[in-house]
């Protein structure tokens, strides 16, 4: 017979408890959004697959004041936020983020035409300069709330800001990128 | 959702990340190789909290006390300097600094006047209330801090344990006097509440402000860095 599979919140009690096979499944269902949270924050795969490391290893012995009923995502990414952050201070730089190759093609629907995706790989490309070119506090904001798809709470627990400072950066965010981009809205 | 925000949305799909390694093994290796010293791997880490046991017992003793070679207060704060610090005997990761309140409701409650870092780039930081009226700034998180900023009116509130490897500075920014630890291992503790909150810190400042509140800012800073933030406080 086999058994229903386990909650979240029964892993979480279970690797409260030291089973490390539990918390092993709950390292696997987030290390990807770990991984690209700290890789956003950085810059760079080394410090990111670092961080995530970490951070994952550091939350296992936190998990006796992680709060019963809460989300475990944003206090997972916080952790992971702040091993990030630590690592680009001592790098004392952070690397900038690159389009995949096979950006402009979008997938599904009929082909664009060349002209078409080199008009959107250039689009996207300038996008991603004005972000690149964000101050920390800005860039940190925009990848949470755009590329990691966080809500704007979320956002706040894994940049351990409130709310309100999450909303008045990302407004500042968007304007200083709709200055780069010179246009009123791309 | 506005142009510019749709094309940010689109424009995360295309973001070239590396694959994402398996995180699940080495992470559980880690896990049953057992805890490492978290002090010596983090360089921006406050230091660990630990649990003197023996500290109690040491300053009980008057042969422990006549151990104690000078001693000097600022503000709130008492340091000793003493020829051994007491053995770490366990580690606890609580910083023990109180209840989690909003900076309105730390305020209100507050018998001084606190004042907040306004350094560009610093976020907001989780506010704690803790013993004696002590409010804190923690910077990062209970397990990973990286900067902790206390405020406390009184007078030997806190005491600190210098050990011989620990440098002492007199400081003075503006009307604020106080000094600059660096280096070594020092302990601080209150007396009157037993070892409970007794942990090891990193570099602090430490500065009494004209009103009479004790400033602490603890972090594996340079006293520059510790300075510029102590200025920006409003």
């Amino acid at each position: 017979m086999v058994g229903r599979p386990l909650t979240e919140a029964e892993l979480v009690e279970r690797a409260r408890r030291g089973d490390q096979d539990a918390y092993g499944e709950l390292v696997h269902a987030y290390q990807g959004i770990a991984f690209r949270t700290a890789y956003l924050l950085t810059g760079n795969a080394a410090d990111a697959e670092d961080a995530a490391q970490d951070a994952f290893v550091k939350a296992f012995y936190a998990l006796g004041r992680f709060r019963r009923g809460a989300e475990l995502r944003p206090w997972l990414l916080r952790i992971v936020a702040n091993e990030a952050r630590n690592r680009r201070r001592s790098a004392g730089r952070r690397g900038n983020l690159a389009l995949r190759a096979a950006a402009a093609i979008p997938s599904g629907g009929a082909a664009p035409s060349p002209e078409t995706s080199v008009l959107d790989a250039e689009r996207s490309s300038t996008l991603l300069e004005a972000v690149n070119g964000l101050r920390d506090e800005e860039r940190e904001v925009v990848a949470c709330r755009y590329f990691l798809e966080l809500s704007e709470e979320e956002a706040a627990e894994t940049l351990g800001l409130r709310k309100g400072t999450v909303k008045s950066r990302l407004s500042r965010g968007l304007a200083h990128l709709r200055e780069r981009l010179e246009v009123d809205d791309v | 959702m506005s142009e510019l925000e749709l094309a940010l949305a689109r424009l995360g799909g295309e973001v070239d990340y590396p694959e994402a390694p398996d995180l699940v093994g080495p992470v559980r290796r880690r896990l049953a190789e057992g805890r490492r010293p978290m002090a010596w791997r983090r360089p921006f880490v406050i230091a660990l909290a630990a649990l003197l046991v023996a500290v109690a017992a040491v300053m009980a003793v008057p042969q422990a006390r006549s151990q104690i070679l000078d001693w000097f207060g600022i503000g709130s704060v008492t340091i000793r300097y003493v020829d051994d610090l007491p053995k770490v005997e366990k580690t606890q990761e609580d910083l023990a600094l109180g209840e989690r309140v909003s900076l309105a409701d730390a305020r209100e409650r507050a018998q001084f006047g606190i004042e907040v870092p306004t350094i560009e780039g610093l976020e907001d930081p989780d506010v704690y209330q803790g013993r004696l009226g002590q409010v804190s700034f923690l910077y990062g998180s209970e397990e990973d801090p990286r900067l902790l900023i206390t405020q406390i009116i009184g007078t030997g509130a806190l005491e600190k344990l210098l050990s011989q490897e620990t440098t002492v500075e007199r400081v003075r920014v503006g009307p604020a006097e106080g000094a600059w630890l660096e280096g070594g291992e020092h302990v601080l503790f209150f007396p009157s509440t037993g070892p409970e909150s007794q942990r090891l810190v990193g570099n602090t400042l430490l500065l009494q402000r004209e009103d009479g509140v004790t400033v602490r800012i603890e972090a594996d800073i340079s006293k520059r860095e510790a300075v510029r933030i102590f200025r920006s406080m409003r």
